[in-house]
């Protein structure tokens, strides 16, 4: 364990979760840029059995996952009651891109970003797990522009019968609304929901439900959507916290999403269907004309990055550049001049 | 032609050269040195009308006649809500029956008619057409602010060629510096004829002037051309980035290597009765979106997976 610690060098502070803190490393045995996450070791409570819950199911849960679309645990070590966790090194996030204004997302870049996802997504539910996290914060991108799906802090194994879950996962504004109103057994769709609206989020470039509280939320949602009723929602009024709400017509999204194609706002209809069990799951998402159609997603390499990251092959030309300069600008004289001396006095 | 007077003080362009007559709104002309002494406190009324006026709203009578001030400050009150567009119209006629209409509402006003009812027919239209208003001024501050733009581009174009010729000059000047030395460095130490060494650099910088004769020339069409400003005044987005387009996406389920016998499809669970042994969900359940057959799917998928499994490690059956 001690040489593992000193395997992995700090390069950078990335940063601060709840429960870790992030740091750029460098694997000094096959030298590659890894990141090292280090789980905070919480409160009594939070480690009643030793070690922080989230640590604990990140590593269950990831030690057995491989897809290029779900970031990639590859080494776990502990030293003294800190437990660190190494991943693939990711240059950013989905959220970073949204944000920044000098990107443009063109249809084929979003297709090709939500494309990658879902086919994480899908490897997850394969495997019966449900990630209850999604957030464009959490789909990480690196330099080539490949997308993984991190942080399975709240990733759990689903489909068994007896037990019952938390309905205070996912953050509020991809929380799916039977979360909101308190169901304790749900499936795949909660994960479905939150890529509806971070597709919505890509498209808008903003939050597309930006709810301030849960309340809120729903709201927010219903009068996108329209207020549930028993037809549209089967059951609706069985849920633990349900609540009457006004009743909303709904906007139709083709009023929201005026530049989207018909097969996007198709798949975003699904993806958002009120009712859980209408909802499209990953499998049918990946089958929708939207992603056969045209235009083709964009190849990874060619994906939009953010300015201040720079692709690995551009490192060397600033260098080449300054040499350049500094041979044109003046220097030979005084070479000359050595050279010249040399001959004169040397030999 | 009339002599300029203000109306007040009675003071002519011949007695005061500087004499600079001033209108406000309500066309009556006063001279700067009346309006100084009227609107001491910045607001008063007019000395032949009495219509209450601002300080702040004098300007320079540009026109002799103080009617036709008048008519421009009207028209450019009426004008700011009047600001409909020949595209905001279906047909031209309707447009051309609105711009009469825009005419009677200007000559009413300065010639006073019908003060009243025009004021409110104007009060009316912005009433009426308080969104078409609200968007054709939108317009009209984005056509400015693009061509703003466009003059802001041409300084910054101005300020990159003046930069570019420093340098160049700046250049020229090390350049020469380096000649010289060079000359002096090859008279020091070469053992060479000194005239010859004269000659052949005096040569030299005969040539390296011809060329640079050539030089600049092409240089200065390169840069009045080459530079490329404006790319994206044309639009004020970004510009989408031309991409190759890779090959269209073709769906492939995914396989999982189970080790075991084929577990059964969703549409089994139902078809066969598999569902039938598992207790059924709650209608609060199917609610929140589960269903007894993913329980009933992943046990399944459990029982059967890995029981073709050999394990290598023959040492432990044994």
């Amino acid at each position: 364990m001690e040489d593992k610690l000193k395997r992995y060098e700090k390069v950078e502070f990335l940063g601060e979760g709840q429960f870790a803190t992030v740091y750029k490393a460098r694997d000094s045995v096959n030298d590659t840029i890894v990141a090292v996450k280090k789980i905070k070791l919480g409160s009594r409570a939070e480690a009643q059995d030793g070690i922080n819950r989230t640590a604990l199911r990140e590593i269950k849960l990831l030690q057995e996952l491989k897809h290029p679309n779900i970031i990639n645990l590859m080494d776990v070590f502990g030293h003294k009651s800190n437990v660190s966790l190494v991943f693939d090194f990711m240059d950013t996030d989905l959220e970073v891109i949204i944000k920044d204004n000098n990107i443009v997302l063109t249809p084929a870049n979003i297709k090709a970003y939500l494309l990658m996802t879902l086919q994480g997504l899908e490897y997850l539910h394969i495997n019966w797990i449900l990630h209850r996290d999604l957030k464009p914060n959490n789909l990480l991108v690196n330099s080539n522009g490949v997308l993984k799906i991190g942080d399975f802090g709240l990733a759990k194994f689903h489909g068994s019968p007896s037990r019952v879950y938390t309905h205070q996962v996912v953050t509020r504004w991809y929380r799916a609304p039977e979360l909101l109103f308190g169901a304790r057994m749900y499936g795949a769709g909660i994960d479905m929901w939150a890529i509806g609206c971070i597709l919505a989020e890509l498209l808008l470039r903003v939050p597309f439900l930006p709810g301030d509280s849960d309340l809120d939320q729903l709201t927010r949602i219903f009068q996108v959507l329209g207020t549930p009723t028993d037809e549209t929602w089967p059951n609706v009024k069985e849920l633990p916290d349900f609540i009457q709400f006004k009743t909303f017509p709904g906007t139709p999204l083709r009023h929201i999403f005026t530049a989207a194609g018909d097969d996007l706002l198709d798949l975003l209809a699904h993806l958002l269907s009120i009712s859980p069990l209408d909802r499209c799951n990953c499998h049918e998402a990946l089958q929708a004309p939207y992603f056969s159609n045209k235009p083709a997603p964009t190849q990874g390499s060619q994906l939009p990055i953010p300015s201040s990251i720079c692709r690995s092959d551009d490192h060397e030309k600033p260098n080449l550049k300054r040499k350049l300069l500094e041979t044109a600008d003046g220097g030979c004289i005084s070479l000359k001049i050595a050279q010249t001396k040399n001959e004169l006095f040397g030999g | 032609m009339d002599e300029q007077v203000c109306p007040r003080c009675k003071t002519t362009k011949y007695r005061n050269p500087s004499l600079k007559l001033m209108v406000n709104i309500c066309g009556h002309a006063l001279c700067e040195s009346c309006v100084d002494l009227l609107f001491l406190k910045g607001s008063g009324s007019c000395p032949e009308c009495n219509v209450p006026l601002r300080r702040s709203n004098f300007r320079v009578q540009l026109f002799e006649d103080s009617m036709v001030e008048k008519e421009v400050d009207i028209r450019k009150r009426v004008l700011r809500d009047f600001n409909k567009k020949e595209e905001d119209f279906s047909t031209l006629r309707e447009y051309n029956d609105y711009l009469e209409e825009v005419e009677t509402i200007i000559l009413n006003l300065t010639n006073n008619v019908d003060v009243i009812t025009t004021n409110k027919k104007i009060e009316q239209y912005k009433k009426e057409n308080k969104d078409v208003i609200l968007k054709n001024k939108s317009k009209i501050g984005r056509e400015e602010m693009e061509l703003e733009e466009l003059l802001e581009e041409e300084k910054q174009q101005g300020e990159v060629r003046k930069k570019e010729l420093v340098k160049l000059e700046q250049e020229e000047k090390k350049k020469k510096i380096r000649e010289k030395e060079a000359l002096i460095d090859e008279l020091m130490f070469s053992n060479a004829d000194a005239k010859n060494i004269l000659e052949t650099f005096a040569n030299n910088v005969q040539a390296a002037k011809e060329e640079v004769k050539q030089v600049p020339v092409v240089k200065a069409t390169h840069f009045s051309t080459g530079i490329k400003f404006g790319h994206q005044r044309q639009q004020s987005f970004l510009s989408v980035p031309k991409i190759e387009e890779g090959p269209l996406y073709m769906y492939e389920a995914p396989r999982q290597p189970t080790d075991g016998p084929l577990p059964p499809t969703w549409s089994d669970l139902e078809v066969k009765g598999y569902v039938n042994h598992v207790e059924h969900e709650k209608d609060e359940h199917r609610a929140g979106g589960y269903r007894a057959n993913i329980s009933c799917l992943r046990a399944l998928q459990e029982a059967l997976a890995g029981l073709y499994h050999v394990s290598d490690r023959t040492d432990l059956a044994s």
